[in-house]
């Protein structure tokens, strides 16, 4: 019944001429309101609240000074900015792919006929229900240097490296991606799964009969038919992975060095342990204006029909 | 043959996936100062115990944060799951004219995050003295547009037959709502709210930075506390992140289907 109820939607286009009753106008948007208030309080007066306040000096005990853009002058000219930039979309860059990919795989796996389907398809799963910080607290303990099970297991098989996993700049990023992946795989593969059972199977069958194999199958039914959801997660991910602070904080405080600090941990010291608030409220509409760029571009991808 | 060795692959890989929680929950049952780290000690059933459970119970207030975690998760899922029902309602079934304005400016709410408004919000709640208080997580939690688009969804799926046939009954538009849409979407209402359950739950960056005393933390901010505590031995901690991770897979255990249903309908909206 459900999945009917969702093809019925591009029935009911949103815009419909009609003429203005004001009753019946603001009977419906009474209807709005109880949503309507926290949003604007605690969503809509905050990104405001934020591009003024980047205009100042500003600490925690309230506006000291407007400063007009220098707090924006300030920020592109430091040169830590630049790096924190770059390894959120590092991050990204690593994240982002393996994640996407790892999803398809176990979605592709689990759509087959395999044994104890529904039991392995919940062990995907299920480190998606769990919050950040017990994953980062496992991974912190997996990954340990001396004592910890991922370099027993490479022990084990004859290598012979005590890997410093995450406090060796080459190895921290892929500690924190591994754990990321972990983590979020399982959400990637059941919207996949989803995307897999829409498509319809004659399609393979046909392909079958004119002799294609199951890799020309794969690209020329499999993926085309995920593009819808392939697009929004893409995107979804890159915002996501943009968003990366629990892990950093917990597993890695930044370091070693500077080299997993993020945009948004940036954003926190530079507020909350350095009390600039004007300074890190003009980061934050660097880094929303960065965002709205990618969602932009998003929006141009998958309105375009023939995609 | 060839299914033989995908079965294979699939059961390999998933018990790599479940092996960290395995590793997590059997790490808490070991005596302190075992090394769990080796495999003789790690096989070695018979020193299993729960002391470490009582002894993070008894020694932090991590049953309090779960109890300030579970109230927080189901006052905003409550709320938010009425408040996104009546606004969805009111785009689908009652045609107006400013719609098209509300609807985008409600839906630019998935533009830009939570964690990229941290200062401003945190500036406001100050303001409002919500800092430290539960409120100032429960309300936050209110603004997700998901809900609505989602509840819209189902909610053109409600034949247009019903609502004009009440209509002449003469029914209210809120008992349009209350009496024919809520019971109809319900199942995709019990969706996303344990969507929205699990969001609140697990949300860490603000609750971390809006409460301050350790009273009204919430478990998933009060569990990196744990940590700073460097007596902290690896046994109790692995104890205190089973403590946090019990709610939630046996929530998941018992909704699995809703889970997934919930998130393949949120996922592929974007």
């Amino acid at each position: 019944m459900e999945r009917s109820v969702i093809e019925n939607k591009a029935a009911t286009p949103l815009r419909r001429r009609e003429p203005i009753h004001l009753l019946k106008e603001l009977k419906a948007i009474f209807y709005l309101i109880p949503f309507l208030v926290p949003f604007t309080v605690f969503y809509l007066w905050p990104v405001i609240r934020g591009a003024w306040m980047s205009l100042h000096v500003w600490g925690i005990q309230g506006m000291q000074k407007y400063v007009a853009l220098a707090n924006y002058k300030k920020i592109l000219e430091n040169p830590d900015f630049y790096s924190y930039l770059w390894n959120s979309f590092y991050f990204v860059l690593l994240c982002a792919p393996t994640v996407l990919v790892l999803g398809l795989v176990l979605a592709l796996i689990i759509n087959q006929r395999i044994w104890v389907r529904t039991l392995i398809r919940s062990v995907f799963f299920l480190p998606y229900v769990l919050s950040v910080s017990v994953v980062s607290f496992i991974w912190l303990k997996l990954f340990d240097a001396k004592n910890g099970p991922v370099n027993a297991v490479l022990h084990a098989l004859g290598m012979n490296a005590d890997i410093n996993w995450l406090t060796d700049h080459r190895f921290v990023w892929w500690a924190i991606t591994i754990a990321t992946d972990w983590w979020s795989v399982g959400f990637v593969m059941v919207l996949f799964l989803a995307g897999l059972q829409e498509i319809p199977t004659d399609h393979y069958e046909a392909a079958k009969i004119d002799g294609a194999n199951a890799w020309q199958r794969f690209w020329s039914i499999t993926l085309p038919g995920l593009s819808s959801v392939m697009k929004i997660q893409i995107f979804y991910q890159i915002i996501n992975c943009l968003k990366l602070f629990g892990q950093v904080q917990i597993m890695t405080g930044g370091g070693p060095g500077d080299s997993t600090n993020t945009m948004i941990r940036y954003i926190y010291v530079t507020g909350f342990k350095k009390d600039m608030f004007g300074l890190a409220a003009a980061q934050s509409m660097i880094f929303c204006f960065i965002m709205l760029l990618i969602a932009v571009v998003q929006f141009k991808i998958t309105d375009r029909k023939d995609g | 043959m060839k299914k033989f060795a995908l079965n294979i692959a699939a059961v390999l890989l998933a018990l790599l996936f479940i092996f960290p929680l395995i590793w997590m929950f059997l790490t808490s049952l070991k005596p302190d100062g075992v090394n769990v780290y080796t495999l003789a000690d790690w096989v070695k059933w018979s020193d299993l115990n729960t002391d470490n459970y009582v002894k993070v119970i008894r020694d932090s207030q991590i049953l309090h944060w779960t109890w300030n975690s579970l109230v927080i998760g189901v006052l905003t899922t409550v709320i938010s799951i009425l408040l996104s029902s009546l606004a969805a309602f009111s785009f689908s079934k009652l045609p107006f004219r400013s719609r098209g304005i509300f609807y985008v400016l409600i839906v630019s709410g998935l533009l830009i995050p939570t964690e990229a408004i941290l200062i401003p919000l945190y500036e406001t709640a100050l303001h409002l003295q919500l800092i430290d208080n539960i409120w100032a997580i429960v309300l936050p939690g209110l603004t997700n547009p998901i809900g609505i688009l989602l509840l819209k969804q189902f909610m053109d799926g409600v034949p247009k037959d019903y609502i004009e046939a009440a209509q002449i009954d003469g029914s209210r538009s809120f008992r349009l709502w209350w009496s024919i849409c809520v019971p109809l979407t319900r199942s995709a209402m019990v969706s996303v709210g344990i969507f929205f359950f699990i969001l609140s739950w697990n949300n860490f960056l603000w609750p971390y930075l809006a409460i301050t005393s350790e009273e009204n933390m919430i478990l998933s901010a009060g569990l990196p506390t744990f940590l700073s505590n460097n007596n902290m031995s690896l046994n109790l901690i692995m104890t205190a992140s089973a403590i946090a991770a019990i709610p939630t897979i046996l929530v998941f255990i018992l909704l699995q289907r809703h889970i997934v249903q919930g998130v393949a309908m949120s996922g592929v909206k974007g």
